[in-house]
């Protein structure tokens, strides 16, 4: 071990196997909070409310704590594999070594549109709040939101482009600025700290469950809002300094902050806003806090707000350029896109030419598709691989058995929190068929065809053996 | 196991797949949307004449907070009665069950193949 | 209130700023770089070494 210390300024990134420029590895715990965390916590801005309007404000409630058992199934699970298989790519890099190359390839494919997509709607978000501002200010007329919206993707990518560590350094920043306005907006306004406005009792009288127990269930279709992408941490994998503490840390802290901002937002917003005002994010509250914020009569909360969502989207936006391009760029170098794309940049040291490719594929979809369209193929894309990774821990365990390889992190109670992730995905997919079933079979119609291209085209130039990177012995049964 | 050695793509070829690629992306967003399919209108079914808040069935705090978000009884009458259609077909649902499940089932099974193959070529047959 | 259209082109050129620097420079990396130096990066490089040492 003492012949060469990965992290040291000459070594890092480059390895016996003839990589000559690799990724940096420069990130620490923090680092992987602000990137799982920064992801998500716009789904607390904005987009968590279609909940409410899927079942009412209880409904919203109860699909926050279950989407929140799903998503602590999902940061357990993640941390055991991830801390075992550490690479670019996070989940997809899990599938090829577990699974097998077409379940990587359409994990792969999951994590770029789920990604793409959250980053074409925070770009919208974005583009709103400034078109917001404007008429705050005074500005009469419509203001044209395309420019905020490009230059949101471009300036993100073009920080992504030149380095990894000040890209996350940046987001960390920001997300805790956000992080704390939710905080600040909870103590000033339950009674904590002076005089509280919550009226829960009034506001949901004769509203507790508007759609009876059906809306419940509908309603977990935009509870997973609340935490999506917190899986994205793993994406970090080859960059931290040392992933066999950093990420399972980094994960579990982020879900935990997120479980807490979550119950937060759903208290404060509930109890300020009617819920059918509060429920439709098109035509009432697009940002309930923000909203929240409004009514409260403070002006000071109001600006720290307005900046808490601005923040967050871009905080959220720039993890997800910053994901999306490590999955691309990942199966790029295995050849499962063409490999021109598994390129590292000499100099930043970034997989500079996947996140140049996916900056126009994040332009067509946020100037050219609805916010909740664009919002439901990221949950799509989503639930798919909560999906798979129940089936992905139990081959896991089952090829790899406790003791035979080292394991970072073990996560507790297996089989459980597999069949507790498969069951409450089971039940997503019935909220999603409820709105969204023509969606949702488009997108596994999708899946299936390229596939299909996978299997019979795209799968003749990658290398077999060679693709198994990890130092494992011979997985059993086989 | 003879050792795979797979061929090298050239750049148009690249190229290639990448439009491909892109194109089916593309298509899997804009088709149903373009197909009127998409999305989950809320609609209101049994409509108010001259709405008062009472009417609407909100008590006087809910209309308090929605006269502070700037709303009377007509701009609101909308936003408060609209609904989602939660039902369904038995047909529609065994569909999609059928769907999904088939679709796993065929990633394990081709998956499970293809990974026999890596793992023999990696770890040399027995 | 003229500044909002003022902004509006800014964040126009902005883009473009920011879009032509990143293609400049991927330009300038391409040409001045081979194709095996720029795609040499391998997975599971820290795992490979970890192994050799501990044979070594």
């Amino acid at each position: 071990m003492a012949d060469f210390d990965i992290t040291s300024g000459e070594r890092d990134g480059m390895g016996p196997h003839g990589t000559k420029v690799g990724l940096l590895r420069v990130l620490g715990p923090a680092h992987v909070w602000a990137l799982g965390v920064g992801i998500v916590l716009v789904g607390e801005y904005m987009g968590w409310n279609f909940a409410v309007g899927k079942g009412g404000a209880y409904a919203a409630l109860i699909a926050c704590w279950f989407a929140g058992i799903l998503y602590t199934c999902v940061a357990m699970i993640d941390s055991e594999v991830t801390s075992t298989v550490a690479a670019a790519g996070g989940q997809y890099t899990q599938a090829k070594h577990i699974v097998g190359p077409l379940m990587a390839f359409n994990v792969g494919l999951y994590l770029v549109f789920a990604y793409t997509m959250l980053e074409a709607a925070n770009a919208i978000t974005a583009g709103y709040l400034f078109s917001v501002v404007a008429t705050m200010s005074g500005f009469e007329g419509e203001l044209d939101q395309r420019p905020f919206i490009i230059l949101v993707i471009m300036f993100l990518a073009w920080l992504n482009y030149r380095g990894v560590l000040a890209t996350l350094t940046f987001n960390l920043v920001i997300t805790a600025i956000a992080f704390s306005a939710i905080l600040v907006l909870f103590l000033s306004t339950s009674g904590v700290l002076g005089g509280g406005i919550m009226q829960h009792a009034a506001l949901f009288e004769g509203h507790e469950l508007p759609y009876g127990w059906v809306g419940v269930l509908a309603a977990m279709h935009f509870g997973l809002w609340y935490y999506l992408g917190i899986e994205g941490t793993t994406q970090a994998a080859e960059e931290v300094r040392s992933p066999a503490r950093s990420l399972p840390f980094g994960t579990l802290a982020g879900i935990m902050t997120l479980l807490i901002a979550a119950t937060l937002t759903w208290y404060v917003c509930s109890g300020v806003l009617p819920w059918e005002f509060l429920g439709d994010g098109v035509n009432g509250s697009v940002a309930p806090l923000f909203d929240t914020a409004r009514l409260s009569g403070s002006n000071g909360l109001v600006w720290f707000l307005g900046f808490g969502t601005l923040f967050a989207t871009l905080a959220s936006a720039n993890g997800c350029i910053n994901d999306a391009s490590r999955a691309w760029f990942a199966m790029g170098r295995d050849k499962y896109l063409p490999a021109w794309f598994g390129a590292v940049h000499p100099k930043y040291r970034t997989p500079y030419r996947a996140i140049v490719f996916l900056v126009p594929i994040a332009l067509i979809f946020a100037l050219g598709a609805p916010l909740d369209q664009v919002i439901t193929f990221s949950i799509l894309s989503g639930l798919l691989e909560y999906t798979f990774m129940p089936l992905n821990i139990i081959l896991f365990r089952k090829k790899w058995p406790m003791g035979s390889i080292k394991r970072g992190y073990e996560h507790p109670f297996h089989p459980l929190p597999a069949i507790v992730l498969l069951s409450l995905c089971g039940i997503t997919f019935f909220a999603v068929f409820l709105g969204y079933g023509t969606q949702l079979v488009a997108m596994i119609g999708f899946y299936i065809v390229v596939s299909l291209w996978f299997h019979f085209r795209r799968y003749r130039f990658v290398d077999r053996g060679a693709q198994f990177t990890m130092p494992w012995p011979k997985p059993q049964g086989y | 196991m003879s050792h795979y050695v797979p061929p090298k793509q050239g750049k148009l070829s690249q190229l290639f797949d990448v439009i491909v690629l892109v194109a089916l992306t593309v298509g899997a967003l804009f088709v149903p949307l373009w197909l009127n399919m998409a999305g989950d209108a809320k609609e209101v079914t049994t409509p108010v004449e001259n709405p008062t808040w009472e009417s609407l069935g909100q008590n006087a705090v809910q209309a308090g907070q929605y006269e502070a978000l700037g709303y009377t009884p007509e701009t609101a009458h909308d936003l408060i009665l609209a609904r989602f259609d939660y039902s369904f077909t038995t047909g529609a649902l065994i569909t999609m069950i059928v769907v999904i499940v088939a679709y796993y089932f065929l990633m394990l099974k081709f998956s499970e193949a293809e990974y026999r193959e890596v793992i023999s070529e990696k770890f040399g047959q027995k | 209130m003229q500044t909002w259209n003022f902004l509006e082109y800014a964040a126009w050129g902005l883009s473009a700023l920011f879009g032509l620097h990143m293609l400049a420079d991927w330009l300038k990396t391409d040409s001045s770089y081979s194709e095996d130096v720029l795609t040499s990066s391998r997975e599971g490089e820290l795992e490979a070494m970890t192994e050799e040492s501990h044979k070594g």
